[in-house]
């Protein structure tokens, strides 16, 4: 017992440094990207009228002279301390991150939460009755709808439901405390993101409960006779979940790269109008810095996810 | 019109139900106006004199402080913080009076030694001598309860060129973000480009009418239009034509029409061995370029036609100059006498800063071929082109969004030498007229000089404007006196009102 716990703890250091070492390369990837596209900061944020000479007097004062090996490395320095660095304009990047990376966790974590309840609930609900009218609907809309872009849905969602309807804000407006200042702002965006996830993990619910269906212990319970809902929960289930958790670990990143359309149609104050912007002004740090936050919760997700793997899997030795 | 006065008077709560219903509605004070504008939170900036990118910051700054002079209706110039300014006959020392009992937030008064601090401080900054031209630092000065502003050259002109950025702050003000400024709205909160601001009850300029403004911050037009329609915010400000299209068909709400708000000419490069150098082959463009479509498709029809001199809303644009029209025969004549190489396939260059203008650049191309004229369009990321097209093209789109002065235009992009010369136009001709004009008190003299430099502009510049784009403002149908001003006039709220629904 204590050797498979420190073989366990093993693991998941090893893991750990190896995702670590992931984001760092991520991160010297992003520096060398935006190296490679034309002009830099300097001149993205300068004003008409600055002379060559100023512009260059700012090119000195944000370090970009420096070479791009340095600038990552000096960056990276001030990691561990939680320092990001300062904006081309000027405002240290973790203040503006602030604000909009918990509003953008809050959406992204509400839309995972969402779609893990729904995916299970579908995917049990049509794996309970395979081969039924039930069955075949749930199965064929989640195949239709995983496919759409998420900024369609998006759309789609403001016309019916906030011009049309007028049911449901069409635009999340930030209160003074930086979140969005109503609840209702919420759902269209967390349904956009969450509707194409939904169908994604219904259909790996479905399928690995299908799987789990063929193995001798569930055949055994029943002919045993027992309900079918606690076939699920005690014997389907267990089996499915490294295989569930596996498709809401995907989710994650595909959560947050919609996010940023979605945040974009709906105007929710999020990273990914910040990270649109960072772009186009060259703003190195704040891309970092944002791929530096967003990874350490993808980081975490993904390690939840593998430890109800390993979690799962123990259990059925 | 009739609609909304109507809709004024139903409300029954107004004082002067004696008042016959056809005299306009009388402004009422209190409300609130949520007004939603542009911006990227990449490129917040809280600093009046830093680098504004942020229509959304911009405002929220014109309303917290005040600046020296600001965009006016019949005169370009209107007091603001400064009540009146007058020059030495040298046209180059200024002395500007400070208005009467203009005090900052807190309740200390304003005083020239404020200004003063504030104008150096906005001149140290990186863009400070294109903010503050002709003006050296140690040429701003405090004379008692005057501010003295030498400059270099003379300059009749000074007082327009200190419209935009001259913020004033208390002299010594260190945290910049949360400082009191002397403006019309005092600021409750601010949190990542959104903002409450609550009247100043003793602005100097008169109380304003609403309790207070809600500053909200949209990356996108799409998403503001939406915020309006949808009745979260009162205002769309600057939301563009697209929009302006979609609410058409709402009857309850007002769609607010600016005029000459946005100049999107294209450049052809003037200097030694561009092939645009002849002046014939600039005017043959200009003949080959069909305007009428241009702000139909372009602008959906939401501006008007241009007549290739820049600074449309100045009182004293020439709008008796002979309108250019189209006349394909003539260009062609024209191309010729100047031996334009028709056979070549010439690059026209663009970006997707400002809605319209690659649509523009697409237009323009395809109706200059029936002059014979081969142009591709090339769309380039914004950051590519201001860094090697801007200034230094044959042949590109730009835009301008403070139109309302001929001299403006003059001093920053035309003469020789100014450091944002487009097209690298030189010609003494203009040179010496714009000194003329610049350099006199005396009114007949200067506005014959700002006729001839707009005949010289019409004739011969490195311009070809078609056209002007309106500003365009989304508004609830409370909203009243939304400013009509251009560009940067937009800003100015205090005498907005809202009607008691």
């Amino acid at each position: 017992m204590a050797g498979s716990g420190i073989a366990a703890i093993t693991r998941l250091a090893w893991l750990l440094t190896r995702r670590i070492a992931l984001l760092a390369a991520l991160l010297a990837l992003v520096f060398a990207v935006v190296e490679a596209l034309p002009g830099d900061a300097a001149d993205a944020t300068s004003e008409r009228g600055e002379s060559v000479a100023d512009v260059e007097r700012r090119r000195v004062l944000l370090g970009l002279d420096q070479p791009v090996a340095v600038r990552f490395l000096r960056w990276m320095a001030g990691l561990p301390s939680g320092d990001l660095g300062v904006s081309a304009r000027g405002e240290p990047v973790l203040s503006l991150l602030a604000g909009p990376l918990p509003n953008t966790l809050l959406l992204g974590g509400l839309a995972l939460a969402v779609t893990v309840v729904a995916a299970l609930g579908l995917g049990c609900w049509a794996a309970l009755r395979p081969g039924s009218m039930t069955d075949r609907v749930i199965s064929a809309s989640a195949t239709a709808v995983l496919a759409l872009p998420e900024f369609v849905i998006a759309v789609a969602l403001v016309l019916v439901f906030a011009l049309w309807a007028g049911l449901l804000p069409a635009a999340t407006l930030a209160g003074p405390d930086g979140a969005p200042a109503a609840w209702s702002m919420l759902v269209l965006p967390v349904l956009a993101l969450a509707i194409p996830q939904i169908g994604w993990n219904a259909r790996i619910v479905r399928g690995a409960l299908a799987d789990e269906a063929k193995a001798s212990h569930v055949a055994a319970a029943v002919l045993d006779g027992l309900p079918s809902r606690r076939i699920l929960t005690h014997h389907l289930l267990p089996g499915a979940l490294p295989a569930i958790a596996a498709g809401v670990a995907t989710s994650t990143g595909m959560l947050l790269g919609g996010a940023v359309a979605v945040e974009t149609i709906f105007n929710y104050p999020g990273v990914g109008a910040l990270l649109a912007g960072a772009v186009a002004d060259r703003d190195t740090p704040i891309i970092a810095g944002v791929v530096a936050l967003t990874g350490v919760a993808i980081t975490c997700v993904l390690l939840a996810a593998d430890a109800i793997r390993a979690w799962a899997a123990g259990v059925r030795r | 019109m009739a609609l909304l006065a109507a809709c004024g008077g139903s409300g029954g709560s107004a004082p002067e139900s004696a008042a016959t219903t056809t005299a306009p509605a009388k402004p009422v004070s209190g409300g609130t106006l949520r007004i939603g504008a542009l911006g990227r939170v990449s490129a917040i900036t809280r600093d009046p004199h830093g680098t504004q990118a942020n229509e959304s910051d911009y405002l929220i700054i014109s309303l917290i402080y005040d600046t020296l002079t600001a965009p006016g209706a019949t005169e370009n110039t209107a007091p603001r913080l400064a009540a009146s300014w007058k020059a030495d006959d040298d046209v180059k020392t200024w002395r500007f009076t400070l208005a009467q009992g203009a005090t900052f937030h807190d309740g200390t008064p304003v005083t020239a030694e404020d200004v003063v601090w504030s104008l150096r401080r906005l001149r140290e900054t990186p863009s400070g001598a294109a903010r503050l031209p002709g003006i050296k630092t140690e040429n701003i000065e405090a004379d008692g309860d005057t501010v003295v502003l030498t400059s270099d050259y003379a300059n009749a002109d000074l007082p327009l060129l200190l419209r935009l950025t001259t913020f004033v702050m208390k002299k010594d003000t260190k945290e910049v973000a949360d400082a009191p400024g002397s403006g019309p709205f005092k600021l409750e909160w601010y949190r990542d480009g959104n903002a409450r601001l609550v009247r100043n009850d003793a602005w100097h300029g008169g109380e304003p009418y609403l309790d207070a403004i809600e500053v909200k911050i949209f990356e996108s037009p799409q998403a503001m239009a939406n915020a309006l329609l949808g009745g979260q915010i009162d205002v769309a400000s600057n939301v563009g034509a697209v929009a302006a299209r979609t609410a058409a068909a709402r009857p309850d709400v007002q769609v607010l029409r600016r005029p000459d708000d946005m100049a999107m000419p294209i450049v052809m490069r003037t200097a030694e061995g561009s092939p645009f150098a002849d002046p014939k082959v600039r005017e043959a463009l200009r003949l080959a370029v069909d305007r009428e479509a241009m702000v139909k498709q372009v602008l959906s029809g939401y501006g008007k036609v241009a007549n290739d001199v820049l600074g449309t809303g100045d009182p004293a644009y020439a709008e008796d100059l002979p309108q250019r029209a189209r006349d394909l025969a003539r260009a062609k004549q024209l191309l010729q006498e100047a031996g334009f190489d028709l056979s070549k396939t010439y690059q026209l260059r663009t970006t997707e800063d400002i809605a319209g203008l690659a649509e523009s650049a697409a237009l323009f191309a395809t109706q200059v071929r029936e002059a014979g004229v081969q142009i591709e369009v090339v769309k380039e990321d914004s950051g590519t082109f201001w860094d090697k097209t801007w200034l230094k093209g044959d042949l590109y789109t730009t835009y301008w969004g403070t139109n309302d002065s001929v001299i403006f235009f003059s001093s920053k992009v035309m003469v020789t030498g100014a450091g944002q010369n487009e097209a690298a136009w030189s010609d003494a001709e203009f040179d010496e007229t714009y000194k003329q004009a610049v350099g006199t008190l005396d009114e007949t003299t200067r506005a014959q000089a700002l006729r001839k430099i707009q005949e010289i502009q019409h004739a011969r510049s490195g311009y070809l404007l078609w056209g002007m784009a309106d500003g365009i403002d989304l508004a609830a149908s409370t909203v009243r006196d939304l400013p009509k001003l251009p560009g940067y006039g937009r800003v100015q709220l205090e005498r907005v009102w809202l009607a008691r629904a």
